[in-house]
Formats: structure tokens, sequence, C-alpha cells
């Protein structure tokens, strides 16, 4: 196959496709780590997300019938449940002051586990579900229409940037996680703040998750986030925890996967090769350029009052 | 803290809920059928499904039981209330030999049953049969009354506070387990019939009972054993890589990766490697560990020299890994910008395998090891012996008593090999179980852990890396090259999981497979975890696991429950251990449990005076 336009527009399409969930997620990492809390249960937090949207969506057809609102009920569906689980890690790593990558950790062990015994109460094998109808549309002219959750990501990266910068309630979330001790003594709920980033984080990342089952494909399969809840936190990392440098990054990321995925089927490099593309490209970005970028101050650190 | 209220109010919380069981769920299993449907034994009404009971069975003690146990309990809501630590023991004491009286009426009344059959030399009517929850309700409230005497006693708290290294993973496991049980409910529709609400709830509390029976039951028979044994050993590498890591304040996520790796070197060596036996098996198993050493070793300098963070590059190695894999044995024809490559690793036909390890690199099973040829040999057991006979005989330093130790097991190893050993027979369950020598080096990392971490200067230094870091750097630790050394280390514990898999067929097979169970490399943080970063920890949780999964095979097989019930577990312990176990402050704070001890001494002083 040659290298003509119609490839460089797929890989600009497929780019965008790829970036849209490190996006959300990598957004979602920013809020909780801006807050001081480390989130590494994103990656979990992606596949719970993924799973509950497309078994919600498939119960529902089962008994109603495909309807159009239905894909928009199973977004809703996965944030709700992303933030319960978000909430989960708030509540161990918060109140109980537990190691927050430990805490994470379980959170994504749990998410090797609990989707299977799911999948297998529900359709009887531990490794995707049923297929849904209701996909979630695609807008835009024909040939370039994606879904709208893609502009939905881009759209959110203006709005990141206003809430955390030109609010108070970014304000303040953003001194909770630089300075717990002094935001407390300025009467601002450290804990309250804490929970709210940490909360919001999973929101996204479900959101995330329910963009890869019924908005990229139309279905959950085991293990589907490959790693992404991880490369978004690699790209929050790189963007150096600022919404517009978290697009660039993202940007780059999703571009690593769209070129491994354009590059399949090609002669040019082996798939299984390029397929460690993305992953390859996170430890190069960690290596290069995290030693220049200053993570917020108390991050990782439980608060004590 | 522990006021007479506050005992009086737990003493009462368990009595009701021991009560509420007895009420609730079966006392005992006399015939269970195959799906999970069982003859429930309860003193309000028992649960009989087709298949029923046998002529000769008699359970007519139930009822006089029930009340003598009746009339314990409200003598321990009474008394508890005011009762000292020696009142509280003699309440404990009682509900054992309570339960103990339970155990031998029930057992008795199902042999009774099953004398005529075996008499006659046929299969006795009744082979499933098991106590049952308001039973185990029973040993646990007395149990628990035991603990609260002891929490009473002087110094009580400051006891529990001292071995919390053993309360904490304890009481998660505890906690993951009832949680546990409320998802089975949730998810597994109870078997068979129930009239009324009361026998609906005893069917499903059966059901959940029924599920950690078979989760525990390798703990009970030989072949169950010896196949978690089995499952143990991949888990004890991982187990200790993660734990050494932790040791020296790095978190390696990274043992799949590392463990895929040095699966590659060891099939590498094992296929490849032409040479005699004693040559060729222990570079294979060292391929394995350095191989792993390496890729452990590679975040470990990403972060020494570039701050890039472990926990997010060891994660991302391991899908690199997995793609190498995949690259090695899925084909042996790649093209690269249009030239065909080819390699010479798969073995042709369907499945994506390398060829055949060769016998000289094979890790031998344990029948071949402990009984070759059917002749029971003597070499292992002797070589342990002298062994640790040559390491506590000679009083000199540490140095030459492990040289001695390892001179002993030499030596034993050889005269045992020499001594003629009696004829065994083993069944068919029990060579079936593919446990081999990979488990022995698994015994011997964990004593490794032991000696570097906590005898060395070396360990002395990642210790102190893991507790202070800057303190450490001070005092003349080079902080960057130790990481990479800790990483390459925890890396090559991992890479060791692989020998398991590839040298001694854990995987059915003396190959390197895309079945490769890498996985495992998580579990080991679990394991870590759960262990509190000590080999014997680490040894006993990974065991716990390896009874666990092979428990999870038969609740899969006999009630159809995924077997990633265990992979929740697992999640779950990790959770509520980062949690302190929901336990007060002073089980997870150093400083407090400090203070406890302090109060404790005090407390103790006073009482002398």
């Amino acid at each position: 196959m040659s290298l003509d336009a119609a490839f460089f527009l797929a890989l600009l399409l497929s780019t965008l496709r790829q970036t849209t969930p490190l996006l959300l997620t990598a957004l979602g990492g920013m809020f909780s780590e801006r807050s001081g809390v480390v989130n590494i249960a994103l990656e979990g937090i992606i596949l719970f997300g993924a799973l509950s949207a497309a078994v919600f969506v498939e119960r529902m057809e089962a008994s109603l019938g495909p309807a159009p609102w239905l894909p928009w009920a199973g977004v809703l569906v996965a944030m709700g449940v992303g933030g319960l689980v978000a909430w989960v890690h708030a509540v161990v790593s918060i109140r109980y002051r537990a190691d927050q990558i430990v805490s994470g950790t379980a959170i994504n062990l749990l998410a090797l586990g609990a989707p299977s015994l799911v999948l297998t109460y529900f359709y009887g094998n531990a490794t995707n579900s049923k297929e849904v109808q209701s996909r979630l549309p695609l807008l835009g002219p024909e040939g370039f229409a994606l879904s709208p959750l893609v502009y939905l990501a881009f759209l959110l990266v203006p709005l990141a940037w206003w809430v955390l910068f030109k609010t108070p309630w970014g304000l303040r979330l953003r001194a909770v996680g630089e300075y717990p001790e002094a935001a407390d003594t300025l009467g601002v709920n450290v804990y309250r703040m804490r929970y709210l980033g940490v909360v919001l984080s999973g929101v996204l990342a479900g959101l995330a998750g329910a963009y890869l089952s019924i908005g990229f494909l139309n279905q959950f399969v085991r293990g589907m986030s490959a790693g992404m809840g991880f490369i978004a936190l690699a790209a929050m990392i790189f963007g150096k925890w600022h919404p517009v440098g978290i697009l660039f990054s993202t940007l780059l990321f999703g571009f690593a996967s769209a070129l491994a995925i354009q590059l399949q089927g090609t002669d040019i490099l082996p798939a299984v090769l390029v397929q460690a593309f993305p992953y390859v490209v996170t430890i190069l970005v960690l290596a290069g350029f995290m030693g220049r970028s200053r993570p917020p101050g108390a991050v990782g650190k439980p608060y004590e009052k | 803290m522990l006021t007479d209220r506050r005992v009086g109010a737990l003493v009462l919380l368990g009595g009701l809920l021991t009560l509420l069981l007895w009420y609730l769920a079966p006392w005992a299993v006399p015939h269970r059928l195959f799906g999970g449907e069982g003859v429930l034994l309860n003193p309000f009404g028992h649960h009989l499904p087709l298949g029923s009971l046998p002529q000769g069975y008699r359970d007519t003690w139930l009822l006089p039981y029930f009340y003598l146990a009746l009339a314990w309990l409200l003598l321990t809501l009474v008394l508890g209330f005011r009762a000292g630590p020696k009142g509280l023991y003699l309440l404990g004491g009682m509900g054992l030999g309570l339960f103990l009286l339970l155990a031998f009426l029930f057992y008795g009344s199902v042999g009774q049953a099953n004398a005529p059959a075996l008499a006659q030399g046929e299969p006795p009517p009744l082979r499933r049969f098991s106590l049952g929850l308001a039973a185990y309700a029973t040993l646990a409230f007395s149990l628990y009354l035991l603990l609260l005497g002891r929490l009473r006693a002087p110094g009580g708290l400051a006891f529990l506070v001292r071995r919390r290294g053993a309360v904490v993973p304890l009481f998660s496991l505890l906690l993951a387990v009832l949680l546990g049980g409320l998802i089975v409910a949730l998810i597994k529709e109870s078997p068979g019939e129930a009239k009324g609400l009361r026998e609906a709830l005893m069917v499903k509390l059966d059901l959940i009972a029924y599920t950690y029976q078979l989760l525990f039951s390798p703990l009970v028979s030989l072949p169950g054993f010896l196949q978690s044994l089995l499952l143990a050993t991949p888990l004890i590498f991982t187990g200790l890589a993660v734990a050494l890591g932790f040791r020296g304040g790095l978190f390696n996520i990274g043992a799949p990766g590392q463990l895929i790796l040095g699966a590659i070197a060891a099939m590498l060596v094992g296929v490849y490697l032409p040479g005699p036996r004693w040559l060729v098996l222990p570079l294979a198993i060292l391929a394995a560990a350095l191989a792993g050493g390496l890729w452990g070793a590679l975040p470990g300098w990403l972060k020494a020299r570039f701050g890039a963070h472990e926990v997010i590059n060891t994660i991302m190695l391991n899908y690199v890994a997995a793609s190498l894999l995949l690259f090695l044995i899925s084909t042996n024809e790649y093209r690269f910008f249009g030239q065909p490559v080819y390699l010479p690793f798969k073995y042709p036909g369907y499945e994506a395998r390398s060829y055949e390890i060769r016998p000289e690199a094979r890790i031998p099973l344990w029948t071949d090891l402990l009984a070759p040829g059917g002749e029971l040999s003597f070499a292992l057991p002797l070589a342990f012996l002298l062994g640790l006979g040559g390491y506590f005989l000679v009083r000199k330093g540490l140095g030459y008593r492990v040289l001695a130790g390892l001179l002993g097991m030499v030596l034993g190893y050889l005269l045992g090999g020499l001594l003629p050993g009696p004829q065994v027979a083993l069944g068919g369950e029990l060579t079936s179980v593919r446990l081999n020598g990979s488990f022995l080096l698994a015994l011997l990392a964990l004593l490794f852990f032991h000696f570097y971490v906590f005898r060395s200067v070396g360990g002395y230094e990642l210790r102190a890396l893991g507790l202070a870091p800057k303190a450490a750097e001070y005092a003349g630790v080079s902080s960057g090259r130790k990481m990479v050394a800790i990483l390459f280390l925890s890396g090559a514990l991992a890479g060791l999981a692989a020998t398991h898999y590839v040298l001694g067929g854990g995987i059915d097979e003396y190959r390197l497979k895309q079945s490769l169970p890498y996985s495992v490399g998580f579990d080991g943080i679990a394991v870590a975890l759960m262990g509190q970063n000590t080999p014997l920890g680490v040894g006993l949780s990974a065991w716990l696991f390896g009874v666990l999964l092979t428990g999870g095979l038969q609740v899969n097989l006999q009630l159809g429950i995924s077997r990633e019930l265990v992979a929740v577990l697992q999640a779950l312990i990790v959770l509520f251990i980062a949690a302190g176990g929901f336990l007060p402050r002073y089980f997870t704070d150093p400083l407090r449990a400090a203070e406890v001890e302090l109060r404790a001494q005090e407390a103790g002083k006073g009482g002398a005076r």
C-alpha cells in the first residue's frame, strides 16, 4: 500500500478518535492531582465505565427495544459508575490515608476480575458482552463524521482551563493540592475539595469508558482499555497538569496509537511490534520531559488536620 | 478504650448475630447433591430436597442440643456485660466445647447411616456432608469471646497492636470474605426450591458457606494441597519481587513484563543451548533471572537518570513485553518495509508456542525428586537437614554460617542420593499434580530475601532508602545506583517465576506459550501486601492464594461461579489492607501504636504498685 492522501486523512481522523478517551481521562486525572490525590485507578475506572455502559444499554434494549436516547442514558450510567468507583478510591486514600498508589492499584486489580463475574452473570462468558444496537450517533459531514464525545472532549479543554484558573472553585482546588494547610487556614474544606477532585476524575474516566464501549465499538471486551488510563496519566504529567498542555500531549499519544492502527495490514512494520508504539512513546516522553515539570506540591500526601 | 460498657455491647452484638445465624442458617448438611443443593438441618425446620436421607439416619439430638446451646448463649449475654477476662475465657471455652460436641454428634449420626453400606462393601449413601454455617457461627463467636477476654486482660490492646503485621491482613481477609459472600449471594441464584422466606434465606446462606468450603477445600485434601503449592510457586517469586521493591520504596508493577522476559530467556537457553544437564539447567534458570532483572532495571535507570516515575514505566514495559512475546512465537514470517524477515522460534502449527525445552534443561517434577523410579529418595530431606545443621552449628560470622549450610546441603544431597530407599507407590491423583522443583527454588528465594534484606549491608541500605530516602542519601547511599539495583533484583525474582512455567512444565508443556499466565505478576502485589513484605508473610500469603486458586477451580466446577471470584477477593484484600483494615489509627500509625504500648506499660506498673 502506498502512502497517499487517503492514508493521511484516515490517520488524522483516527488520531482524533484515539485522542478522545485519553483526553477525557487525562483531564480527569488533572482535577484529581490538582487536588492532591494521585488517581492511578483511572485505568480500572475506564473499564468499569465501559462495562456499565455496554451492559446497561444492552439490558435496556433487551427489555425496551432500541431507542435514540438509550446510548445517552448509558453514558450517564457510565459517568455515575466511574464517579462511584473513584469515590471508593477517595474514601480509602483521603479518609483512611492509604497509600494512594496502592489503593489505586487495588481498584485496577478489581477491574481485572470483576467484569468477568458480571459478564458471566449476564452473558455466560467471561470475555465480552453482547453487541448493542444503540450506539452513539456520529456527527459531522459525510466521511468526517465523528462521535459527539469527540467534540465534547475537545470542548472540555477550554472549559477545564476556565474552571481551573478563572473560578474561585478552581483556585481552591489548586490551593488544596499545593498547600492544604494554608487552604485549611483560609477556611477551605480540604477533604471536600479532594473528594470532588477525585470523583470528577472518575466521572470523566467513566465517560471515556462509555466512549470506548458504545461510541468506538458496540460492546464491552475484556481489557479493552489496554493501558489508556496509564498513558493518560503520563500525558497529564507531560502536559504539566495544564489543560492546554494535556491537549497537545494526548494528541501526541493519540497520533502514536493511530499510526499503529494505520500501519497494521501494511507491510512496513509487523503489527505486533507496531502495537507497542504508544507504550514506547510513553516511556520516551516520561524520560525526556518529566524532570522539567513540577507536580502539585502536596500530591500523593494524605492530609491530616 | 475498652470500657465495660463497650465490651458488653460487643458481646451483645456478637451474640445476637450468632442467634440470628442459628435461626437462619443450617446447622449441618448431611447430604449434598450436585449443583450445591443440600439437605439442610435446622432446629426450626429442615430443608429436604429430593434424593433425601437414607433409612438409618437420625438427628433427634438436634433439638436438645439446640436448647443446650441456647442456654450457653443466654448465659453469655447475661454475664458478658460484667465478665472479666477469666469469665470470657470460660464462656469462650464452653462454646468451643459445644462446637466439638455438635461435630461429634453429627459425624456420629452420618457414620451410623453409612455403616450398613460400608459393612457390605458398597459405596456409602452419604458422601458429601459437612457442618453448616450455624455451627461455624458458634465456633466464630467462641473465638471472638476468647479474643475479647485477651483484650480485657492487662496490656490486651497493646498485645494486639504489637501484632498488627498479622492483625491487619487477617482482618482485611475477613472483610473481603464477607464482601465476597455478598457478591456470591448476588450473582448466583440459590439452588433448589424453598418454602417461605426463612427457608430461602437458609438456602442462600448455605450457598455462600458451601462456596467458601469449596474455596478452602485444598486445605483438607492431599492432592489439593500439592496443587495449591504448585499455584503458589510463581506467586512466591512475584510476591517477593513486589515486596523487595516496597522495602526499597519502589513500587514494581512490572512483574508481568519481567516474567515474560524471563520466560523468553529461559526458552532460548533451554531450547537452543546444547550441553550437559549440570550446565544447561542452571544456565537456563540464570538466564531467566538475568533477563527479568534487566527488564526491571530499565525503569530503575529511567527513574535514577531522568526522574521518570517507575509505576507508569513498569506498566508500559508490561505491554511492550507482551508484544515481544507475540512477536517471537506467533508467526515466523514478518515483513519490514516490504522485505521478508524470517524468525526460527515458532513451532509449526496453529498454536502460538515455541519448540520444546530440551530434556537436559527441564526442572524435574516432585515425584522425580522425592521418589525417582518409585523408590523414596533421601537426597532432599538429608540435604535440608544437613544444610540446617551446618547453618546453626557453626558459630561464626554470617558468611561462614551460610557457607557451612550450603556445604551441608550438597553433602546431604550426595549422601542421600547414595542411600537406598524403600519402595513407595503414589496414587494417580497425586502423581498427576505437576508440582516441580521450582517450588524449592521459591523456598530458596524466600531465604535469599530474608538474608539479603535483613542480614546484609546492601539490604540495610535498601531498607534505609525505603524508609527515609533523604537520610539514606546523606548517610552515603548512592540512591540512583541503589534504585537500579533494587529494581534489577526485583525483576530477577519476577523473572525466576518463569522457570516454573517454561522449564518446570507449569503450563502442562515444556514450552513457551502464548497462554503464559503472566498476570500472576499483578497477583504478586496482593501477595506482598498481604504478607506485609516479610519473607514468612509472603510465603504464607502466596500459599493462601494458591489454596484459593485451587479451590476456585472447584467452585467453578461444582457451582459454575467464575474463577475470577478469587481475583476479586485478592483485589478487595489489597484495598482493605491499604486502608489498614478500617481498624483504628493505632493499628496503622507506628507513633500511635507506640503510644498504646506506653500506656499499657504504665497501667501495668500501676497495677504492680
